[in-house]
């Protein structure tokens, strides 16, 4: 069965462009959220096995949201696959809980090797 | 305004732009605006906060908008829709974000807002207080002018 990811990100551009190359790549996109607000509730809703969380979003920030999914479900896997690739914001997001760190634009490659390395497939 | 803060935008514009549009853009000469001024037909403004405050601006002719976002979008595109706005507004991001390592690099910590984009045929900026250096990138699709209007905050 293929693997369940929730994309957040508050451009429609990014979710379109990573939805269409994650379910090319074989995997089922089961959500998509348009800020952190958003993910924290579709994760709930949607149970994926993986999330794509941008950082800079209107409401509620990515590494705000990734807090509040880790602390209702510890064993969430988050990526965040982000334009703002300081070291701080880097530190700030795994502290966060998030399990790997992609910086925008992304390599196609990199995004696989990453879902590889965080999911296993 | 210190070419520190807009050295950081014209490297990540250049690293960002090659790799989403397949080709490095050529830089043209730095021009000092005036505090109010006419901008392109279709400009994405981003928000810079911390350290160093103030707006970056990604300005472009609609032309050029519409050829940069069918590159982007993989298809040339029929009308300017919310799908090319946001491809727009995402490539400002991008440089922006990018430009923030950059910064942070040189010790300036600062954030960005969401992108705006906004559009017409008259469009006139003021940065207020802040003048506004601009610098033309010219690529296949056509020329971005980069504006930035910064200041460091004590």
């Amino acid at each position: 069965m293929s693997k369940k990811i929730l994309i957040t990100d508050d451009a429609l551009f990014m979710r379109v462009t990573l939805r269409n190359f994650l379910v090319s790549s074989g995997y089922d996109v089961v959500g998509e959220a348009a800020n952190g607000q958003e993910a924290v509730e579709k994760y709930a809703s949607c149970k994926p096995d993986l999330v794509f969380m941008d950082i800079t979003m209107p409401v509620m920030d990515g590494i705000a949201a990734t807090r509040a999914i880790k602390k209702n479900d510890p064993n969430a896997n988050v990526i965040m696959c982000t334009a703002m690739g300081q070291k701080n914001m880097v530190m700030e997001a795994i502290q966060a809980g998030a399990k790997d760190f992609i910086v925008k634009p992304f390599n196609p490659e990199r995004i696989l090797e990453s879902i590889q390395k965080v999911i296993g497939v | 305004m210190k070419a520190e803060y807009i050295n950081p935008f014209v490297q990540a514009s250049f690293s960002v732009l090659e790799m989403v549009l397949g080709v490095r853009p050529e830089q043209g000469d730095m021009v000092v605006q005036p505090n109010t001024f006419v901008t392109e037909q279709c400009n994405v403004v981003c928000g810079i906060t911390g350290q160093v405050q103030g707006q970056v601006i990604y300005g472009m002719s609609l032309i050029t908008a519409d050829k940069i976002a069918s590159t982007m979008l993989g298809q040339t595109i029929k009308t300017f829709d919310a799908l090319a706005a946001s491809a727009l507004g995402e490539l400002g991001n991008m440089i922006s974000g990018n430009a923030m390592q950059l910064l942070s690099d040189v010790g300036w910590v600062c954030d960005i807002t969401p992108p705006t984009v906004v559009r017409g045929s008259n469009v006139k900026i003021s940065t207020l207080s802040v003048p506004a250096i601009v610098i033309p990138l010219t690529l296949e699709e056509g020329v971005i002018y980069l504006t930035v209007g910064l200041q460091g905050r004590k």
